[in-house]
């Protein structure tokens, strides 16, 4: 395995195992407690049926959605050079701040007075 | 196949592909392939997902009047930034060591993690 020179790269970066899931369970919830109104209506349309059903199917879906992105960031790892992978990856995350930001900026009422 | 499978099943194929490339499943694929934790990463991500269900599902179809999403998104698209800068910085402090790398991003500092001290 080429793991160990990959890990001394990344663990430039080290962080408590505690730090890694409150920074990541932070940055996930935040961003994505907007777009679950969309889950809330399936929900509720599943109401005269079984919504626990329903909640039971989209919670193993978003997790194995959650653990597709855990591998294929894994597998990037391996494949490319950290300073590489660090800026496409930084270059990314700027990219999704700015799009995150312009969304949540065109839901503040001031804005949507304005277009409407 | 029973009703409550297919039910599960269909669920389950709509919510996995609706977050297929999302921009949350992108930001996991940044954490998890630039940290040395997946297990972390993993875990806090489909935690935070759930939970976010949850809530969203818990609050119905109100959650906007309940809470500001969108100031909760903003703050989420602040941290995007910070993590990005910070990773761009690390990436040239790698490669070269330019002094006008570090002035790219002052306040980052040159704090990996927020509690790296912790252990």
């Amino acid at each position: 395995m080429g793991d160990s020179d990959e890990r001394q790269a990344l663990d430039a970066a080290p962080g408590s195992w505690g730090a890694v899931f409150a920074t990541t369970a932070t940055t996930v919830f935040l961003a994505e407690l907007g777009d679950k109104t969309q889950l809330a209506a399936l929900l509720l349309s599943a109401q005269s049926g079984r919504p626990l059903v329903v909640f039971a199917g989209a919670s193993l879906a978003l997790i194995s959605s959650s653990l597709v992105g855990v591998v294929l960031g894994r597998w990037l790892a391996r494949l490319l050079a950290p300073e590489l992978l660090e800026r496409l990856a930084g270059i990314l995350m700027v990219v999704l701040g700015l799009w995150l930001g312009r969304q949540a900026m065109l839901t503040l009422p001031m804005f949507t007075a304005a277009a409407g | 196949m029973s009703p409550i499978l297919g039910l599960l099943a269909s669920t389950f194929v709509t919510v996995f592909l609706a977050e297929l490339g999302d921009k949350t499943q992108l930001a996991i694929v940044t954490i998890s392939g630039t940290s040395s934790r997946p297990g972390a990463v993993f875990a806090g991500s489909a935690s935070a997902l759930v939970l976010a269900s949850l809530v969203g599902a818990a609050a119905g179809g109100s959650l906007s009047s309940l809470i500001p999403t969108n100031l909760l998104q903003l703050a989420a698209s602040l941290g995007f930034l910070l993590i990005g800068a910070q990773l761009i910085r690390k990436s040239l402090g790698a490669t070269e060591q330019d002094p006008s790398a570090a002035a790219m991003g002052p306040e980052a500092g040159e704090v990996p993690a927020p509690n790296h001290s912790a252990d």
